[in-house]
């Protein structure tokens, strides 16, 4: 409470009080009383005025300043109606109540708001599962017919898989503490998963794959990773140079198991390297080559988030180098062992 | 042996395709399409392997994998698109052996269903392969002709494998490639001819020649 107002807002109530003095004063000084005594009475009752308006002033000032700690402790600071303590006086009692209606309404909203979101979102999940019915007939299609067609088909098809993913991935990367399980998978497993996500995709942009096998394991979700190195795997061939290589590899450090994946791409420029994780961050490779939407690497950070994997990049002239670091944990290791 | 694979999957075209797939490869199918009552139906059949569609239209894949558990061990896959760690879960709490996700890779579709069976019904398939009194024993990854022997590479086995399996037809480039790649080994058009070239060699020199021939502009055959 900022005092130089409270005082402000007494202003009134001294100019009533001068005004009696006055009153009082001149009434008294008519009855015969001299000025000595009237000067001890008004003395008195200044004292007395400004006693209580000090003391109530203080008192204020603390119960003031103990809503106001409260309110900066309280995490969901719109809650806050809900804990105040019940008004003294006929003034604050009605902001009390007009708080309480706000704070009602507004819940209210977030409710609404919440539910509809939630409703989408399952249904934008189930419209992704019933999706998947044509995708899969179509590459089964496909497979049965092969022929030059049909595997570029099949290229295309991969490619509407992967917006799919991306699309349910965005909806569940915002609750995902219900949507992963966490076991011991094999990291080349996954790589190979990924690949063959993509096989179309490799095969036709002649990508030239080195993948140096590793029996390392490392705890996570699989399904989440192989999200994540098909997002890696795309971006690689989409910002590539004629003979793309792509290159898996693993190494262990410390207490941390790296997982590269090394393009000899056309490289990230310097000045776009610590943005790329941003959403809709497109970078000077994404004018260039028209098709970037900044969403896969936005992504996959925050799966990684999630995951609890670092995830980094590297580039320079002769390609771009992303790294997975998983910890390892010796907990696991040790109540295994 | 015949091997029986029921398909219960209620999209007719996934379930017409994914017989020619797996006709393709040398197993029997069979595929339910009326969806009154499966268990039973599935008790006639009496298959060897299952493949599981979660939603179905009267009782879902979970309710009717139970329902064959209590007559059958034949080894249920469910191929379903919900990839929910629930749906997961509960396949697994519920006997089903694997749990393989749309759009699936038929590859591993198929590396899954060999697999299967290989545990459930052991010492079924033969490991040795002969053509024209040519023979590849995938165990030890060799390939032999009157008596002589010689070791090949896991890219040469597997190519070997291929033709071998597609014996008198011919195999395009693109198909060794793709088969290749479905086996985890990336090999390019380039490598390819190299290890072709490389087979030719090792066979020439145990007194086998023009065994692979080359198509061109098509492929190869044996």
């Amino acid at each position: 409470m900022n005092g130089k107002q409270y005082w402000k807002d007494k202003i009134p109530l001294f100019l009533i009080n001068i005004v009696c003095m006055v009153l009082l004063s001149v009434f008294l000084l008519f009855v015969g009383n001299n000025a000595d005594s009237i000067a001890v009475i008004l003395i008195i009752w200044t004292m007395l005025l400004a006693g209580v308006l000090t003391f109530t002033y203080h008192q204020r000032k603390r119960r003031l300043n103990k809503l106001v700690k409260m309110a900066e402790g309280l995490e969901e600071k719109y809650l806050l109606s809900e804990m105040l303590p019940e008004p003294e006086h006929a003034e604050e009692q009605v902001y009390f109540q007009l708080l309480k209606m706000a704070s009602k309404s507004m819940l209210e909203q977030i409710g609404t708001v919440a539910r509809e979101r939630q409703e989408y979102r399952e249904y934008i999940e189930q419209w992704i599962h019933e999706i998947k019915t044509p995708i899969t007939a179509m590459k089964l299609l496909c497979e049965n017919h092969k022929e030059p067609f049909t595997r570029e088909m099949m290229r295309e098809l991969e490619k509407t898989n992967r917006f799919t993913e991306q699309a349910l991935y965005y909806a569940r990367s915002e609750y995902t503490e219900k949507d992963y399980s966490v076991q011991e998978i094999r990291l080349f497993d996954v790589v190979h998963q990924a690949i063959a996500d993509n096989k179309y995709l490799l095969l036709q942009n002649q990508v030239a794959l080195e993948t140096e096998e590793s029996e390392l394991t490392v705890y996570s979700d699989d399904k989440w990773l192989r999200f994540i190195l098909d997002q890696l795997i795309v971006n690689a061939v989409k910002y590539s140079r004629e003979h793309p290589v792509l290159h898996f590899y693993t190494k262990v450090q410390g207490d941390q198991i790296f997982l590269f994946v090394e393009d000899h791409g056309i490289g990230i420029c310097a000045n776009d390297l610590p943005r790329i994780f941003e959403k809709g961050f497109t970078g000077k490779n994404g004018r260039i080559r028209q098709n970037a939407t900044g969403i896969g690497l936005y992504l996959c950070k925050r799966l990684c988030d999630k995951l609890g994997i670092g995830i980094a990049a590297q580039s320079g002239e002769t390609g771009t180098t992303m790294i997975l670091s998983f910890q390892i944990n010796h907990f696991i290791h040790q109540v295994q062992g | 042996m015949n091997t029986e694979i029921l398909i219960i999957e209620d999209d007719p075209v996934i379930r017409k395709e994914l017989q020619t797939v797996l006709e393709g490869n040398k197993y029997h199918t069979s595929a339910i399409e009326d969806f009154s009552d499966v268990t039973e139906q599935v008790r006639k059949i009496n298959p060897h392997l299952i493949l599981l569609d979660i939603k179905l239209p009267q009782e879902n894949g979970f309710t009717i994998c139970s329902g064959i558990r209590s007559f059958s061990q034949a080894p249920i896959i469910f191929v379903t698109s919900c990839n929910t760690d629930m749906d997961e879960l509960n396949s697994i709490m519920l006997g089903g052996d694997a749990f393989i996700t749309k759009p699936y890779h038929t590859a591993i579709l198929l590396a899954k269903i060999a697999s299967l069976l290989k545990r459930a019904y052991p010492d079924t398939q033969s490991r040795h392969l002969t053509y024209q009194g040519v023979s590849l024993s995938l165990e030890t990854g060799t390939i032999e002709a009157e008596g002589k022997q010689t070791e090949l590479t896991k890219n040469e086995l597997k190519i070997m494998y291929y033709l071998f399996e597609h014996a008198g037809t011919i195999c395009t480039r693109a198909d060794l490639i793709e088969y290749l790649w479905d086996n985890q080994l990336y090999v390019d058009d380039n490598a390819l001819s190299v290890n072709i070239g490389r087979i030719r060699e090792k066979l020439s020199k145990i007194g086998v020649k023009d065994f692979i021939k080359t198509k061109h502009r098509q492929g190869y055959t044996l």
